[in-house]
């Protein structure tokens, strides 16, 4: 018997009541949630550290009052990693709005054990050297050690803990996105952990899942002439009917807007890889380059032969620690002369920067112009127009008000005809997170699940 | 004139600080021209400034597409990157922009 599943958000901010129609249809028979990014982590700790008892994306209290009540009578289980950095807090809410609502009998899951910044000088003095990925660098031998975040990515495991216990919502912290849609592939078919092409299949199926609008359309270059444009604002999110062999056929909610098609399941399926044929992942290396794709009818795409090998010795860990802030200014400027009055402004906030010593970088882009594409972009000779953007940094946020304010001084000081966006001076500072990419030992992570019932 | 966009479409994704780009043929002659011709080395030249560490090509004659995994291209990735498009959401069209053949 096919297995349907279900996906409703790809990032912290989607809409999750997507899940709604198909939960209402009958179309599904689970629906996971995926809320994290790199970035949404260092989000969630400066929540976190306002409230210890917050931390998790506030989507997770939606899910709860609108669609668990609706899932629940109808026994379809939800999955969301969006238990962020506080899974057990964000379970309880769910459990509280449950009680609230009398979903008398209803499992909540919590699954932690992903976040080990409290454990970093114990893993270093175990022998981690936590080694940058990209750069190679050794953890301890870094200046900045202003970590605020530091998650592994976790596996399906304790999330199938979860749903053998009867869990009716599993909560997690940083789950690998597409092991959120493998692990109820492996409750349901008792795919074994050795099993390398079905977990590897059931891979495929997270991958192409895990960015909804994504696989229906959305982003969609390669059927851009047949995009019809008012239905992206209310795409039907995919779905999955996965068969106990791993193949499956890709398709979305019934009767909504959107598409899938080859282009879109190609489109998706390298969005994000690196080496196709070893995409790692915490339970299984999947390889991508021995499937196959066939048109299924409208709106569906059938994949199949998806292959798979050993697991490995490491987990990914990901760290982030505060680099300070950013501020951007946008400054308008027009003909006659506008390159030298460009020049001549550069030349002025080049002085300012240059008597603030807290100010560490700055970047200078012309929006229209060259601001995506860099040096792939001729400038023309003589514009009617330059749109400046500026970007500076600093350690602290008063060494950027202050520069901004000096800035301002210059308004009936500067270049011909400058001109600033207002709503850029009403701007505040933003966190610069930078991120570490590491390995870790797969033995020196245990994962915790916690079942409470309403 | 023709583009490489007139040869393939594709889509950009960011991890960390290193962006892949995929370059999907329009159809089975289309991939063997892009196979043929499109290295690691031209696309490295042709992102110039965009890309400032290695870039790595893999195949997928599967799904009659390439990979090119450029690493160093996000000015340090969405999180510190002082780049308007932080996320590189629009560097594949920046690859697809290569002229293919006057």
């Amino acid at each position: 018997m096919t297995y349907r599943i279900g996906s409703a958000q790809g990032f912290y901010g989607d809409d999750v009541l997507k899940a709604l129609p198909m939960i209402r249809g009958g179309h599904v028979d689970v629906v996971c949630f995926e809320a994290l990014s790199e970035l949404t982590l260092a989000i969630l700790q400066k929540d976190k550290l306002a409230n210890p008892k917050r931390g998790y994306t506030f989507d997770v209290k939606l899910i709860a009052q609108k669609i668990l009540p609706e899932a629940f009578a109808r026994k379809i289980p939800l999955i969301t990693n969006g238990g962020g950095l506080n899974p057990q807090a964000a379970a309880e809410m769910v459990r509280e709005t449950a009680a609230a609502q009398g979903l008398t009998g209803l499992k909540v899951a919590a699954v932690s054990g992903d976040d080990v910044l409290a454990r970093l000088s114990d893993l270093q003095a175990a022998g981690e050297a936590l080694r940058h990925l990209e750069t190679g660098e050794v953890l301890a031998d870094s200046a900045n050690q202003n970590f605020v975040t530091a998650n592994v990515y976790l596996g399906a495991a304790p999330i199938v803990e979860a749903l053998h216990a009867g869990a009716d919502i599993v909560i997690t912290g940083r789950v690998a996105d597409p092991c959120l849609y493998l692990a109820p592939l492996i409750a349901h078919y008792g795919w074994a952990w050795d099993d390398w092409d079905r977990l590897a299949a059931g891979i495929v199926v997270g991958h192409l899942l895990e960015c909804t609008g994504q696989v229906v359309g959305g982003n969609s270059l390669g059927m851009i002439a047949h995009t019809d444009a008012v239905g992206l604002a209310a795409l039907g999110y995919p779905i999955a009917h996965v068969e106990a062999d791993g193949s499956f056929i890709l398709s979305k909610t019934p009767d909504t807007p959107g598409q899938v098609t080859l282009e879109t399941v190609k489109e998706q399926l390298l969005y994000e890889v690196h080496d196709p044929s070893r995409y790692i992942t915490p339970d299984v290396v999947a390889d991508f380059t021995t499937l196959r794709l066939q048109a299924a009818g409208a709106d569906a795409v059938l994949v199949a032969g998806v292959t798979g090998r050993s697991r490995t010795d490491t987990l990914k860990l990901n760290l982030g620690r505060l680099e300070g802030f950013s501020r951007e200014l946008i400054f308008t400027i027009g003909w006659p002369e506008a390159w030298r009055k460009v020049e001549q402004m550069k030349a002025m906030l080049g002085a300012i920067f240059a008597r603030m010593p807290g100010i560490a970088r700055v970047d200078y882009s012309y929006l229209g112009m060259n601001s995506l594409y860099g040096s792939l972009s001729p400038l023309p000779p003589d514009p009617l127009e330059v749109i400046v953007r500026v970007m500076f940094t600093a350690d602290d946020q008063d060494t950027l008000k202050n520069a901004v304010r000096q800035i301002m001084t210059t308004g009936l000081s500067g270049p011909a005809g400058m001109s600033v966006s207002g709503t850029t001076v009403g701007g505040e500072p933003r966190y610069v997170i930078g991120l570490w990419p590491t390995l870790i030992g797969r033995e020196r992570v245990q994962p915790q699940v916690e079942v409470m019932t309403v | 004139m023709r583009r490489l966009y007139d040869l393939a479409y594709g889509r950009s994704g960011d991890k960390g600080n290193i962006v892949n780009l995929s370059v999907i043929a329009r159809s089975p002659e289309a991939y063997q021209e892009i196979k043929a011709k499109l290295t690691a080395a031209r696309v490295k030249a042709h992102l110039g400034d965009l890309v400032k560490g290695d870039v790595v090509r893999y195949e997928m004659d599967n799904i009659e597409a390439l990979n090119f995994v450029c690493h160093a291209a996000l000015d340090g990735g969405a999180t510190r990157s002082l780049r308007i498009d932080s996320l590189g959401k629009s560097l594949a069209g920046a690859l697809l922009y290569m002229v293919w053949d006057e």
